[in-house]
């Protein structure tokens, strides 16, 4: 890529400019059989899947990282305004590629937000730590304000506010996200037939490339292994 | 008495649009918290002395005091909880400060807890370095139109300055707007 004018001529600062265009379209670390593909397109499709589960997935902290540094890169070396458009070209790029980002932390938030309970006691993997930190001091504002607003002027043995009353035997006040809801997935690599409830009576056939409108539950354990993608 | 007047509660919420708040009904909330208060009462009186095991008609009516006061509870945590969601998405979508007018429609534990509720999400922001109330949308342009609405004076943007006076058109790249628009010192300008 020439560069016009008389800015430093210094080799390091070419290299350095190599660098970034490169690492801007890096090949993502994909899995064996699959294409490989851009971090960005990584991150497109990690968007798209959060949107489209009602539960949190798995908290893609590698791909984030990257991610980030290539968008510090970017926004570093951006003095030089060689040519008009190609900057701006380049500029609406790094905008797009920043929303994804932030909407992707946005909608983990937002469904962290609808469950506290329940996310603040599963396994560190699901969050990232600053989301752990956030599940429960959103927790902790949410039940200090019920409490004080509410709960603690019931009759007493109806304070909590995780259960009804003191003879409840469980949390009925505290419910897990519902994973009934449908959601439109299309297989990537053939898995077949797949039983689509514990009774066993219905069974689909799953073809790769194919639309399908199923309940989340039947598929979760295979969106969680990559072999079915989420629209 | 029996949750009916918790229900009217809800009912008024239900009938405001998305993403407002009428102002909150501490009269008719009081109200529901004596009714449960009564419940309790009569409650009490109904299982004293009496042994937890016959099935009477006293056992039953104590029952459905019960289920009285869980009903309530039930209206009113729906209430509650519904009204913390949206002082929630006030952070979002309206910023760190409140206008008067959204202020007088909360409790006074409704304003600690949207202190609160954007104290956690700056130092989740804080962790993580990124502001996350800007780019909502998906950006069309690099560059927007902005017009200024209140005096902010001599910026300097990259490699120049502009001169940022009330009422003023400007032509700006989005990631130099961004501040500004969020902190309601300026606003885009649509055709």
């Amino acid at each position: 890529m020439r560069r016009r004018g008389g800015r430093s001529a210094s080799g390091l600062k070419e290299r350095k400019k190599r660098d970034r265009m490169e690492s801007w379209e890096e090949e993502g670390s994909g899995g064996g059989e699959r294409e490989r593909k851009t971090d960005v397109e990584a991150m497109r499709e990690a968007w798209r899947r959060e949107k489209a589960a009602p539960e949190l997935l798995e908290f893609e902290g590698e791909l984030v990282r990257r991610l980030r540094e290539q968008i510090q890169l970017q926004e570093d070396g951006d003095e030089d305004d060689d040519q008009d458009l190609l900057s701006s070209l380049r500029h609406m790029d790094l905008d797009r590629a920043l929303f994804l980002l932030k909407s992707y932390l946005r909608l983990r938030l937002s469904k962290i937000q609808a469950h506290l309970f329940f996310y603040a006691s599963t396994s560190a993997q699901l969050l990232s730590p600053q989301e752990h930190l956030f599940c429960q001091r959103s927790l902790h504002a949410t039940s200090r304000h019920l409490h004080r607003s509410l709960l603690s002027l019931l009759p007493p043995h109806y304070q909590s506010l995780s259960r009804q009353s003191t003879s409840s035997d469980h949390d009925d006040m505290l419910h897990p996200p519902h994973l009934d809801t449908f959601v439109f997935c299309k297989p990537n690599t053939h898995v077949g037939p797949l039983q689509l409830d514990d009774l066993g009576d219905d069974i689909v056939d799953l073809v790769v490339d194919d639309l399908y409108v199923l309940r989340y539950k039947s598929v979760t354990a295979l969106v969680r292994t990559g072999r079915i993608d989420l629209i | 008495m029996y949750a009916r007047r918790a229900a009217q509660l809800l009912q008024e919420l239900s009938s405001c649009e998305e993403g407002q708040l009428p102002p909150f009904n501490g009269d008719k909330f009081d109200q529901v918290i004596r009714e449960c208060e009564e419940h309790s009462r009569q409650f009490q009186s109904l299982i004293r002395d009496k042994d937890i095991e016959t099935k009477n008609e006293d056992h039953y009516g104590s029952f459905i005091h019960h289920l009285s006061i869980i009903r309530n509870k039930r209206c009113l945590m729906a209430y509650m909880y519904k009204r913390a969601e949206v002082i929630q998405s006030y952070r979002w979508y309206v910023g760190r400060v409140l206008p008067r007018e959204i202020q007088d429609k909360l409790n006074f534990s409704e304003q600690e807890y949207f202190k609160n509720y954007c104290s956690v999400i700056d130092s989740y922001m804080k962790d993580l370095d990124l502001d996350l109330t800007v780019d909502m949308v998906p950006p069309k342009d690099p560059c927007v139109r902005v017009r200024v609405l209140s005096e902010i004076g001599e910026v300097s943007l990259g490699d120049h300055a502009v001169s940022l006076t009330k009422d003023s058109f400007h032509f700006l790249r989005r990631t130099d707007a961004e501040p500004f628009i969020s902190q309601g010192l300026m606003e885009e300008f649509v055709e």
